[in-house]
């Protein structure tokens, strides 16, 4: 769930909770403060009806009006508890009424509701109950109307609300989002830094700082480790190169027993595959820190036949059927490096071959594919690329897909694997 | 051919005087920057052999000064550096050749022989050993004048060999002389083997002696 849609949630379900409570509470008041105000009329009604009688010793004419209702009825003396009541009357006025409120039913049976105050009077000795009724249509008109603006306001502050969010923080988390992107395309091996925008939002700014000191942490560290391999990997160069240089002499001294050659040939390839290893290292961590750039203008084409034609002997000796269908292409690259990519996917079609297999070759001017058949099945597509991922038959060095996919990064080509029975396919796009 | 080692590693200066200590040649060396000085002050050598990292200075310093000095002795470099831009700075400085640390010594004498004979014989681009004539410009080669057929591989098979001629040279050596860096393909040296075979056979129908000799299994020996 997104943050905006989970603060909009929370935040909308809030407004809404507290708006209906306001309203709730807002009625009751209005509704409380308009039928005290119509129990003091109706106070002051009966009011005027005991003076009408202290007065008149009589009851008072009685005028029926659309407001309110006056009947009095003969009742048992003190039979009559004053109180008030609510209460459903019968309008008389109802074509003036209709007209004001046409929506209401016009018949002459109408019923409104009022709100009533039952009392009692006493005239000569006959005790009466009087009901003073008045109206409330008036008062829950009022209300409807205020409810109605309630409600409308709620209505709106919750458009306003939600817009708002929706564009404020949008913008607000904007900084996060471009942070976002950027650590998205975060790699460890380029030497750029992350470009961050400036925010004057401080939880931002921090973040902004933080990833930065994380980066150049993380980035040195990769550094370290780079420097490292790339020293050790030259300090190793020396003794190796003593010990092949000894080699070298030693089976020069003397006659050898079979058993002593056997051995000898077993160090020398040892040594060779230690002296090839410790070459493909370094040769990684140089063309990981692009050392070897250069803007050369390559014939592809020519340079995949002369490289098939260093190989010759090897197909011959492995009974490899070669097949190619070349075009044209240029690339502007490094010619080492591309001597060694192009080198490192023909070895691989080649060593892991099967005797009589074959060798498919595609050079087009989007794209440069390497398929032979070999003596497996498909191989795992994400791990093929990863250091010292290798067969366990294989006698490589476990870092030829490596150097070659980080060529191809920095050439910004890509390099993939499929496989089609019975082809293994390594393509590089330009 | 007089011959000057720098080079600061002992055992590595030891072997390389070793393989190339014999008849006809000397070798000197010197294992840290001001002794080299002193000697290509001194002396004048048909190839030095330099080391780019030495105690006491670089080999680049070296090479420098003797280019400035219009020192017509033949220089390769041999370096653990296997950069591109070691490598071009050296050669364009003035050295010859460019070895990368580790190599075998039978390729350190091939490559040091082919800087002398470009020396030492000024223009002239015929090698002779015994009765073979290897004509170096057209990349042929004649047994007792009569031409022998060789491919790309046996020819520079056959030049690997008379440069190292007395020495057995391992396989891996051989395999990797003629097939670079393509050579970890190939676990078994079946190929090399045919390619000597050949070779050997095309040089004996033409009339040469059988100087290819197979040594215990480990490699070969161009017998003189």
């Amino acid at each position: 769930m997104k943050l905006i849609t989970r603060y909009n949630r929370v935040n909308l379900l809030t407004t809404v909770v507290v708006m209906l409570i306001t309203g709730i509470i807002y009625y009751q008041a209005i509704s409380l403060i308009l039928i005290s105000q119509l129990e003091k009329d109706l106070v002051v009604e009966e009011n005027e009806i005991f003076d009408y009688v202290s007065l008149n010793h009589q009851l008072p004419q009685v005028f029926k009006s659309n407001d309110q209702q006056i009947t009095f009825t003969e009742a048992e003396p003190g039979s009559v508890k004053r109180e008030f009541i609510n209460t459903v009357y019968r309008n008389n006025d109802n074509v003036k009424y209709a007209k004001r409120h046409h929506h209401h039913h016009d018949d002459d049976d109408e019923f409104e509701t009022g709100r009533g105050l039952i009392t009692s009077v006493t005239v000569g000795n006959k005790y009466y109950k009087v009901l003073v009724v008045v109206s409330t249509v008036e008062a829950e008109d009022l209300i409807k109307i205020i409810f109605g603006i309630t409600a409308g306001v709620i209505l709106l502050l919750f458009v306003t609300l939600y817009v708002t969010n929706r564009l404020l923080l949008n913008r607000l988390w904007q900084p996060f989002y471009d942070l976002l992107k950027e650590l998205r395309l975060f790699n460890i091996t380029d030497n750029k830094d992350i470009p961050l925008e400036k925010t004057n939002i401080d939880e931002f700014e921090e973040l902004n700082q933080a990833i930065i000191g994380m980066s150049t942490r993380v980035k040195s560290d990769y550094k370290e480790l780079k420097t490292f391999t790339e020293n050790a990997s030259h300090e190793l160069l020396t003794p190796i190169a003593v010990i092949n240089s000894k080699m070298d002499t030693l089976i020069q001294t003397d006659t050898f027993t079979q058993k002593q050659s056997k051995l000898l040939n077993d160090l020398y390839s040892a040594v060779s595959k230690l002296t090839r290893l410790n070459q493909s290292l370094l040769l990684l961590v140089k063309i990981e820190n692009r050392l070897l750039e250069s803007n050369e203008h390559i014939n592809l084409k020519q340079h995949i036949e002369e490289l098939l034609i260093q190989f010759e002997e090897i197909f011959l000796d492995k009974g490899l059927k070669v097949t190619t269908d070349l075009l044209e292409k240029e690339v502007v690259a490094s010619t080492y490096l591309i001597d060694i990519l192009l080198n490192n996917l023909l070895g691989n079609a080649i060593r892991h071959n099967r005797v009589g297999g074959e060798i498919r070759i595609k050079l087009t001017d989007e794209l440069l594919t390497i398929r032979n058949t070999g003596a497996t099945g498909a191989l795992e597509r994400n791990e093929i690329f990863t250091r010292f991922h290798k067969s366990s038959e294989s006698e490589g060095s476990g870092l030829g897909l490596t150097i070659s996919r980080q060529i191809c990064e920095n050439l910004n080509f890509t390099l993939n694997y499929s496989y089609q029975a019975p082809y293994h396919t390594f393509t590089v796009n330009f | 051919m007089k011959i000057l080692i720098i080079e600061d590693e002992k055992g590595l200066r030891e072997s390389i005087e070793e393989y190339f200590t014999e008849a006809g040649n000397i070798c000197e060396t010197a294992s840290n920057y001001p002794e080299a000085m002193a000697k290509v002050n001194i002396y004048s050598y048909d190839c030095i052999l330099l080391d780019i990292t030495l105690p006491g200075g670089s080999g680049i310093e070296i090479l420098k000064y003797l280019k400035k000095n219009n020192n017509s002795d033949g220089v390769l470099i041999i370096s653990a550096k296997n950069s591109l831009d070691d490598r071009l700075e050296g050669l364009d400085l003035g050295a010859d050749d460019y070895l990368v640390k580790p190599f075998h010594l039978s390729e350190l004498r091939a490559r040091v022989t082919a800087i002398i004979r470009r020396k030492t014989f000024n223009g002239s681009n015929q090698l002779i050993f015994n009765e073979i004539n290897i004509d170096l410009l057209a990349k042929t080669a004649k047994v007792n004048d009569q031409s022998v057929k060789l491919t790309r591989k046996e020819y520079a098979l056959l030049l690997y060999f008379i440069a190292n001629k007395g020495k057995v040279v391992s396989k891996n050596a051989i395999a990797e002389h003629l097939w670079g860096d393509g050579m970890d393909l190939a676990n078994n040296f079946d190929f090399i083997y045919s390619h000597i075979k050949n070779l050997r056979k095309k040089l004996i129908e033409a009339g040469s002696n059988d100087y290819i000799q197979a040594a215990y299994g480990m490699g070969y020996k161009f017998t003189s």
